[in-house]
């Protein structure tokens, strides 16, 4: 019997998880692999969220503050979970450090947040050439140059004329293997077609996309603005082919709401990649024997009334290690995923006792 | 290789209309060279977008999201291959519209409006994008004539102004002329164009008068002094000349005093209630069918007037002012009238094609529809069985009963003003002596 929840991943998740199971009044261990809490915001470095447009390093400090210093918590940086055993109620899970030490806890309950990665371009089966092109960047990359306040093309450090965001890469496919919407890109496309539009005015922007994804208050909060205040151009139908054209790249799709092939030539080509299980995901839950979906996403049984129990009992899992989830669906897990945590550790002492 | 393929290999980027093509001896002018476009999409440019949405009134057209909901709901595109989401794509390959048809097609029904969940405000684009093509010079003759008329006479006929109330002399009651009374009335009555100067709208007029007088309502009419409210013009794209005759009707007006201002066309109800504030010219107005519509339990009906009836929602008394309830109640109050309502009714009332400029353009849309707008409103009011299509609006007797010729229902069904219809239920003995007259 512990009377400690292990969070595994020091994301937007697994810090909102840490911190509200230590506000319950329960002990916390934390591991995170990097020598850093934030996660992938952190580590792909965000600049503004979407769809407040607030900066992400300063929500991610808030976040930080609820777990660091705090005497309910126990923090393993630069750690991973190597081996775990045991049931619910009484875990036994050794981590290890960078120089190899190892050091075994005892836990009660376990909260999964080992998030996700973004999907690799090179994957795709259209001719995107992001490998190819220098000026065809994905999301993550234009959100490297949002951060430093500018936007380029990369071959030549230039202000692009034409920019175009190519949505549902590697999302909505099955011939890659990935059949779900990993439904924030589309928001963070147009967040970042925004962000665009103020540091280069003259650019044009344009969107191609299959259906906008933008639900609930992301339509007005960021579509409508794009669309209606920033210009921003979209067009329905997906881009098939980019082609290397003089210095510039010719974009070949077809447009369909008219019925018809477009040639477009543009400077910078941003591809809207989905989510993937990180390699994190697939490791814990194979070390913790938590099924997981065909996508290789931690498996939740109970949805989509509860959102965070796994297959395994005692075994919670918030935010992206359970699919493509965005910011509000995150940390509302973390939530949960604590509350029932706490509930089963209170539940088993009450037992014993 | 023939005419034909070489010009197949031509570029035509950025033209959607050839205005004269020939092609192996076949004409293809104008709407038949589309075919013509170049098919692949070489850039998306922004500039005819930018422009129209930098024009005061033109904002809203980027707003569109393509969903489409305007197409099925639009008038034109029963007949047609229009609507505003097709306007939109075309401003967003590059099309001004200055030189495109499309540009004289709308009615400004407002259905699109109605179900647009964005708010794009083709009332306010229109007006806006003819305005330009009327300073660019490209607008269809037939609109300069009738500019022309209501600057010079103050009404679209070209008729002499002198005119406007010749229709009161056969009246059979009198007509006060607000001027020779030289007092305060209760209700000044606002004739306006087609009920002063077309012979099916001065029934409409003689109507009233009787009406009014039966009733002993307190009434006169400015006469001669009256001027087109000018509307259709403002829609057309004639700001200018629509303030020009605002604020004419405006000065006249404020020459005298009367408590209620009720006009007879839905067009100049819309003028008087929407637009006239904001030139200075603020009235309590009612359309005549919501003055009349409390009064029905004062009105004396000597007569049945057995009649199935289906009735047109005016678009801009309609839509355009959300009044359906006051025409209703006052067909309903009609012994014998029965109403059968058309599949397109109230908020989904369809166009007669006469708003917007239409009244005045008929020929400029002919080629680009299948049939005119009141062709098939007329079809649809002959499919429900209705004898008679009751009207509120002094542009829709002529149009329907030139449609119902054209249809070839002739016979079939009588297009009556709702007026019309209330007169004679109320003064039956006008009628048969008019008829015997007649005989």
């Amino acid at each position: 019997m512990s009377d400690a929840v292990l969070v595994i991943g020091g994301g937007p998740a697994g810090m909102e998880a840490a911190r509200s199971v230590a506000d319950l009044g329960s002990r916390v261990v934390m591991v995170e692999k990097r020598d850093r809490l934030g996660g992938t915001p952190d580590e792909a470095g965000y600049a503004a969220l979407t769809p407040s447009f607030e900066s992400a390093e300063e929500a991610l400090d808030r976040m930080r503050a609820g777990v660091v210093d705090r005497p309910e918590v126990t923090l393993h940086l630069g750690s991973t979970v190597v081996e775990a055993s045991g049931e619910a109620g009484s875990f036994s899970v050794t981590l290890q450090n960078a120089k190899g030490e190892r050091v075994t806890e005892e836990v009660g309950a376990v909260i999964l947040a080992t998030g996700f990665q973004h999907f690799d371009p090179g994957r795709e089966t259209q001719m995107y050439g992001y490998y190819e092109h220098e000026d065809v960047i994905t999301l993550v990359d234009a959100e490297k140059m949002l951060k430093a306040h500018e936007f380029v093309r990369p071959s030549t450090g230039e202000k692009p004329r034409n920019v175009a965001f190519i949505q549902c890469v590697g999302s909505r496919d099955r011939r890659i293997g990935n059949e779900y919407c990993s439904k924030v890109c589309c928001g963070i496309s147009s967040k970042q077609a925004i962000e665009v539009r103020r540091l280069v005015p003259d650019a044009k922007v344009y969107i191609f996309y299959i259906d906008m994804r933008m639900y609930g208050y992301w339509e007005n909060q960021i579509y409508w603005p794009a669309q209606e205040e920033y210009n921003v151009n979209y067009i329905r139908g997906i881009v098939t082919e980019v082609v290397k054209k003089g210095d510039r790249l010719l974009m070949k799709g077809e447009d369909t709401t008219m019925g018809r092939p477009m040639e477009v030539l543009m400077d910078v080509i941003v591809l809207a990649v989905g989510m993937e299980p990180s390699l994190g995901t697939r490791s814990i839950a194979s070390i913790f024997g938590v099924p997981q979906n065909k996508y290789g996403f931690i498996e939740v049984p109970g949805e989509p009334m509860d959102a965070v129990t796994t297959g395994v009992s005692g075994i919670y899992v918030a935010g992206a290690a359970a699919g493509p989830k965005d910011l509000e669906d995150t940390v509302s897990m973390a939530g949960a995923a604590a509350v029932k945590a706490v509930g089963l550790l209170r539940a088993k002492a009450k037992g014993a006792a | 290789m023939s005419d034909f393929m070489q010009r197949g290999l031509d570029k035509v980027q950025g033209v959607t209309e050839v205005e004269e093509a020939v092609i192996d001896g076949i004409d293809v002018s104008g709407y038949w060279s589309r075919m013509l476009e170049e098919r692949t999409t070489l850039d998306f440019p922004t500039d005819a977008l930018d422009w129209i949405t930098g024009l005061a009134g033109g904002e809203s057209l980027r707003d569109c999201y393509q969903c489409g909901k305007c197409i099925p709901v639009c008038p034109i595109q029963h007949v047609g291959d229009y609507g505003p989401w097709k306007l939109f794509r075309k401003v967003q390959r590059g099309n001004d519209l200055m030189a495109d048809p499309d540009l004289w097609l709308c009615t400004t029904c407002a259905n699109c409006l109605r179900v647009c969940p964005k708010q794009v405000n083709l009332l306010e684009i229109m007006p806006a994008l003819r305005e330009q093509a009327i300073l660019q010079g490209s607008m269809p003759d037939e609109l300069g004539e009738v500019f022309a008329n209501l600057q010079k006479k103050g009404n679209p006929q070209g008729e002499s102004p002198r005119k406007r109330a010749n229709w009161a002399t056969d009246a059979g009651v009198d007509v006060p002329i607000i001027s020779e009374l030289g007092r305060k009335v209760d209700v000044l009555l606002y004739v306006s164009d087609y009920t002063s100067y077309h012979p099916r709208g001065n029934d409409a007029a003689r109507a009233m008068a009787r009406v009014l007088t039966t009733l002993g309502v307190d009434w006169a009419i400015l006469g001669k002094e009256e001027k087109s409210d000018g509307d259709s013009a403002r829609v057309a794209g004639e700001r200018g000349l629509f303030e020009m005759l605002a604020e004419q009707n405006i000065e006249t007006l404020s020459k005298y005093e009367f408590d209620k201002l009720v006009v007879m066309d839905p067009h100049a109800y819309n003028a008087f209630k929407n637009h006239y504030p904001a030139l200075g010219g603020t009235y309590d107005v009612m359309h005549y069918t919501q003055f009349l519509a409390p009064l029905v339990d004062r009105m004396e009906f000597k007569d049945r007037v057995e009649l199935s009836t289906t009735f047109h929602d005016p678009c801009y008394l309609g839509r355009h002012n959300d009044e359906y309830d006051a025409p209703r109640k006052l067909l309903e109050a009609i012994p014998g009238v029965e109403l059968i309502e058309m599949p397109h009714y109230k908020k989904n009332g369809y166009c007669c094609g006469g708003g917007g400029g239409g009244m005045w353009m008929d020929s400029v849309v002919d080629p680009h529809v299948s049939e005119r707008l009141s062709e098939r409103r007329v079809r649809e009011a002959v499919d429900t069985g209705a004898g008679t299509l009751a009207v509120c609006c002094p542009y829709e007797p002529s149009r329907f009963e030139d449609a119902v010729k054209s249809t070839g229902h002739e016979g079939q069904l009588d297009v009556r003003d709702i007026i019309e219809l209330l007169d004679r239920a109320m003064h039956p003995t006008h009628y048969n002596t008019s008829e015997a007259e007649a005989e």
